[in-house]
């Protein structure tokens, strides 16, 4: 088996099919027609397409800790242990791959629980290659910090759906998730902090990394502080999880810009300009 | 109620547990040292196919089961320093060559449609191989001087024998055609005569000898 695998070949049966992350933020629908819901995107159980929404999501959560699941479990085989990566950060990873295997179980029971099939949405797997970084302390910072603290805002996001939808076998689960996420964040705030102590300028490189990931990954605005978005930024469960306010502040303007830049990419989409570029 | 200042004995009636064991402290270190090293080996290795393996339920399953090995990893990588090896990187390697060769073909496969020679590895060799020295360690060391190290081969052989379940179902469950069986078959025995030229996971006399 070779060390670093490639995105592309990430092994599924026939139900799945792939996107790229262009594709996906080509889509108009889910940016532009804010001014019908009152100018909220929120994912709320009286939107009109609430339960769509929510089960695409959910079938979102449930190919994304795939990945995640995949991911970690890279950790373990891609880095030789002691020279390329110590020891107890390879066990915390084999610890994160059981978490996000548990995830995908959970994750495949509630998308049955909410009536999706597995392959009813596209996977966009955009995740795995933030998990593809040469050097772990990247991977730490791209999928630890900056993805698993997205998988904060959205499990918090699908939790209060649950709750506001009266759906308590939902708000379980997902709490059950966030209390995972908020631990695999941490983790990565500590082995980043550990590892780069003393090389300034390699703890530069993963957190300029994490920016990167993090704008890639507020989804053009998916996620933000917006009420056009449709998650909401986790500032309480983020903090528990290690962030520092300065960092919360940087994520939540870095959100909001994405999502000015992605309308605008959709809507030159729409107008049929193939050229644009999705930032 | 019984006075409870009538002198018992140490050991209760039930209690039989027995002081000779056949290993001394070093030989216990140097078997505990194989065990980390193969747990390490395999830990990885499952890790690593999660993404290689497009079967829903094995993936998930080799998720689960990488923590497992990892676990049992830190427990023997944990008890180097109380059997007085304070660098447990010295005893962290394999018993010989054919176990490095073992492990190399072991895990060799990587396609997609290799999920067969993926889980013989690991669920028809490997981990039967560790369910022996486990099992050989655990009746032959002292119950009370090395309890501790019993301790941990009882936590680790519930989850190697749980785990041989899970993967054994999961092989049966993939074998369709009598090709496949043979193709299972003949991967084992290649694996298995790596493992016996090994000698087992630590090495000739892991699950002692029969003169």
């Amino acid at each position: 088996m070779r060390k670093f695998f490639p995105v592309e070949e990430l092994a599924r049966d026939q139900r799945f099919e792939q996107i790229t992350m262009r594709q996906a933020q080509a889509d108009p629908r889910t940016v532009l027609n804010a001014e019908s819901r009152n100018k909220t995107n929120r994912l709320t159980p009286d939107r009109a397409d609430a339960s769509d929404r929510a089960r695409g999501l959910m079938h979102g959560i449930f190919v994304g800790e795939i990945q995640a699941l995949e991911g970690a479990g890279r950790t373990c085989w891609d880095f030789e242990t002691g020279t390329e990566a110590p020891f107890a950060l390879k066990l915390d990873m084999a610890r994160q791959a059981w978490d996000e295997a548990r995830h995908v179980e959970i994750s495949v029971k509630l998308s049955d629980w909410m009536g999706t099939e597995i392959g009813q949405f596209a996977e966009n797997t955009v995740l795995f290659e933030a998990a593809c970084s040469n050097d772990p302390v990247l991977r730490l910072a791209g999928v630890n910090r900056a993805l698993e603290g997205l998988a904060i805002d959205v499990f918090t996001t699908m939790k209060e759906f649950g709750d506001l939808a009266g759906d308590p076998f939902l708000e379980f689960c997902e709490d059950w998730m966030l209390a995972d996420e908020v631990t695999h964040v941490k983790m990565g705030s500590d082995w980043l902090r550990r590892i780069t102590e003393n090389d300034a300028e390699r703890r530069k490189k993963a957190l300029e990394f994490q920016q990167v990931v993090d704008k890639l990954f507020s989804f053009g605005g998916t996620r933000s502080d917006s009420k056009e978005s449709p998650i909401g930024l986790a500032r309480r469960f983020r903090e528990l999880a290690g962030f520092t306010d300065t960092e919360v502040e940087d994520i939540a303007e870095m959100s909001l810009k994405a999502l000015e830049e992605r309308k605008a990419f959709a809507a030159a989409a729409l107008a049929g300009d193939t050229t644009a570029d999705p930032a | 109620m019984a006075d409870p200042f009538k002198p018992r004995a140490p050991f209760a009636p039930w209690d039989r547990r027995q002081l000779p064991g056949l290993f001394d402290v070093e030989e216990t270190a140097r078997r505990v040292g194989h065990y980390k090293w193969a747990e390490m080996k395999l830990f990885e290795a499952l890790g690593g196919w999660v993404a290689t393996v497009p079967e829903l339920d094995v993936k998930m399953r080799l998720g689960t089961h990488c923590y497992h090995h990892a676990w049992h990893a830190e427990l023997w990588h944990k008890r180097l320093p109380e059997l007085r090896e304070m660098n447990p990187d010295r005893l962290t390697v394999p018993p010989n060559d054919a176990m490095v060769r073992f492990v190399e073909a072991m895990t060799e496969p990587e396609a997609p449609e290799q999920t067969i020679e993926k889980l013989v590895g690991v669920y028809r060799v490997f981990i039967p191989h560790f369910i022996a020295a486990y099992t050989f360690h655990r009746n032959n060391t002292s119950e009370i001087t090395d309890a501790p190290t019993i301790r941990s081969l009882n936590f680790a052989l519930q989850d190697e024998v749980a785990d041989w379940t899970d993967g054994e179902m999961l092989i049966q469950s993939l074998l369709d055609t009598p090709e496949e069986v043979q193709r299972a078959a003949a991967h084992q025995a290649r694996l298995e005569t790596l493992m016996l030229e090994a000698g087992g996971i630590a090495g000739p006399g892991t699950i002692g000898g029969m003169e």
